[in-house]
């Protein structure tokens, strides 16, 4: 019973990235089984569409950007709220959370009223910013469990040992959390890349991935959006391979260095 | 062991806010010695060694290392090493490269660290330990990594904060002989933190006795057990038995102080007593002598004497520990126990004597 359960729980799961992917390979333009030999074409069709390579390009540089920016401001964050005591952090926690709780429809109005305010033209800076407003909370989230958890003694070990403050950081602070703000960067990268309600409403001319994608359903369901779902989906998949790859590489390289140390 | 001394207090205070946690601090710790900062939890102890060690500032008063005014330095350029209470040994890191950091950052040549890294892993007994990851050691595994971890650096002075609080009792009394034959083989000078009146006792040459920010006592461990100089510290170090009663005259190194039933005669070095005042004696629970009350060897002599019943009978192995109520107080009497010997029982009237020099007079 229960290993048909499992089976039934798996093929719930992945059924339609398996269609998807299937389809999207498809030589012929139908949607439906039975299937006719596999093909490209959908791929170097939608590669061949200029709009589909801007936004692709779009949501990588809008991605990036928010990564880079959501990781800094939030592994600041989450380091000073470990740092605060009792109520405070409770509050501060609280509100580094909030957000999460508003729904997207609601934060991408009320953005399109600050950009009007400051007029900020809507452009890939201001998705950007607002990308960076919607993956910071999450961010903080998924670290602060690791970095509250961390040990302020570990700390203070290193600065007996001889370290600097910087050092300290440097050597001890930073590999311990530093596989965590990988993770967490990573998460953001997603969320942004994934996300569509609040790009809808503070992106300019520049569209993105989703939005693009969106886009072409309205007009026909088309093959070719499955070649650019998989495509999205290779991506998500390919950064969580690279993440945990570099996890793995930077240990082995550290037990490797200590095998020539010992034969020195 | 030589006399000089490697750390000196003067005047130390700390307050956190409006709490004063330390109140004008002065000690000396002796080049070689292990000395203990005994104390129940919040007395301070914890917070003095934080200040030797640099992690917390004084708020008056100096520390001086070897000589050396450190009250302004950081952790990092003072001279000591500390064992932490959790260990705190780097996760990240496997036992060589934990026991290896602090020779890295002083850039040691690699030759150089291998050799002594090795050397410490061999002296705490984890030679071929040096490739585990921190997650597959025990606990006393991770205490011996974070002992090495500091001690390869040869410091003035090692702190070790707690450091067996985390494992287990079995553990513990092993550690505690590791911890002076690691002492003996370096000559490393120790002071050691614990609330645990037994650890405190089996490792130290000295005991500073810590109560509410002040140094209560200081002393050998048998100074401290045979001469307490405060119902506090009698009542910390071991059992102990507290009569209080009020003087009835005092001269040339005798008191007699009158408690419930009876003159009790005590002996007392020159301190001025005058007659009324209010104290308390202080008799440990072995050096009593307790006999059924028929079986009495009797006679009238020199000895203070309490009548009671035996209430209850704790055997403990190797001793018995039986509990008197007499007229004043319940006292504890304790005796070594021998096999197949005819011991007290549960209801028996008994007569428990002491000899004058067996009881401390406590005026405080």
């Amino acid at each position: 019973m229960l290993r048909i359960y499992v089976w039934l729980f798996v093929a719930f799961l992945y059924a339609p990235i398996a269609i998807i992917t299937l389809f999207s390979f498809h030589a012929s333009p139908s949607l439906t089984f039975p299937f006719e030999g596999f093909s490209l074409r959908w791929y170097s069709q939608i590669f061949a569409n200029p709009t589909f390579v801007d936004s692709l390009r779009n949501s990588l540089i809008v991605g990036a950007s928010t990564a880079v920016i959501t990781t800094i401001l939030g592994s600041l964050t989450a380091l000073g709220l470990a740092r605060l005591k009792g109520r405070v952090q409770t509050m501060f926690g609280l509100l580094a959370f909030g957000p999460v709780a508003l729904p997207g429809l609601f934060l991408g109005i009320a953005l399109v009223m600050l950009f009007a305010q400051i007029s900020l033209q809507r452009s890939l800076v201001t998705v950007t910013i607002a990308h960076v407003l919607f993956t910071l909370p999450f961010f903080i989230e998924a670290v602060r469990s690791r970095i509250e958890y961390f040990d302020l003694s570990l700390e203070e070990a290193a600065r007996d040992l001889g370290a600097t403050p910087l050092q300290t950081f440097r050597l001890v602070t930073l590999p311990i959390i530093g596989p965590t703000i990988g993770g967490a960067a990573i998460l953001s990268f997603a969320l942004s890349f994934d996300e569509f309600i609040i790009t809808v409403f503070v992106s300019g001319n520049d569209t993105t991935l989703p939005l693009m994608i969106w886009s072409m359903m309205r007009r026909a369901v088309s093959p070719d959006i499955n070649a650019a779902s998989v495509l999205s989906l290779a991506m998500s998949i390919g950064l969580i391979l690279i993440g945990g790859l570099l996890v793995w590489y930077q240990r082995r390289l550290a037990l490797s260095a200590r095998a020539k140390d010992t034969e020195a | 062991m030589s006399t000089s001394k490697i750390v000196e207090l003067y005047g130390v205070s700390k307050a956190f806010g409006a709490l004063t946690v330390l109140h004008d601090i002065d000690l000396a710790i002796q080049e070689g010695e292990i000395l203990t900062l005994l104390g129940p939890s919040g007395c301070g102890k914890t917070t003095l060694m934080r200040i030797i060690a640099g992690f917390e500032a004084t708020t008056h008063g100096r520390v001086i290392i070897k000589g050396a005014n450190v009250s302004n330095l950081p952790p990092d350029r003072r001279p000591v090493n500390m064992v932490f209470q959790r260990y705190a040994l780097f996760p990240h890191l496997d036992v060589f490269d934990n026991v290896a950091f602090g020779l890295r950052l002083k850039k040691w040549p690699k030759a150089k660290i291998q050799e002594a890294v090795q050397h410490m892993l061999h002296l705490v007994q984890l030679g071929d330990y040096g490739n585990r990851w921190i997650h597959e050691l025990s606990g006393g595994q991770a205490q011996r990594v974070a002992l090495a971890r500091a001690l390869v650096n040869s410091p003035s002075v090692l702190l070790l904060d707690e450091p067996l609080a985390a494992l287990d009792l079995k553990i513990r009394h092993h550690m505690l002989a590791e911890l002076k034959r690691i002492h003996r083989e370096t000559g490393t000078t120790f002071i050691y933190v614990t609330h645990d009146q037994d650890e405190a006792t089996i490792l130290s040459d000295r005991i500073v006795l810590m109560n509410r920010g002040r140094i209560e006592q200081i002393g050998t461990p048998e100074d401290m057990y045979a001469k307490p100089r405060s119902l506090f510290c009698a009542r910390f170090l071991g059992e102990t038995n507290i009569l209080s009663g009020s003087v009835r005259s005092s001269e040339s190194g005798v008191t007699y102080v009158d408690v419930g039933p009876g003159t009790m005669k005590v002996m007392t070095n020159g301190t001025a007593l005058s007659a009324g005042q209010n104290v308390s004696l202080a008799i440990r629970p072995e050096a009593l002598r307790v006999a059924r009350k028929a079986e009495f060897p009797g006679g009238a002599d020199d000895h203070n004497a309490l009548e009671g019943t035996v209430e209850e009978v704790v055997f403990m192995g190797s001793r018995v520990v039986y509990s008197i109520r007499t007229p004043i107080e319940t006292i504890k009497y304790q005796e070594t126990s021998t096999m197949g010997h005819a011991m007290l029982t549960q209801g028996d009237e008994v007569r428990a004597t002491w000899r004058p020099e067996a009881a401390v007079l406590l005026t405080h």
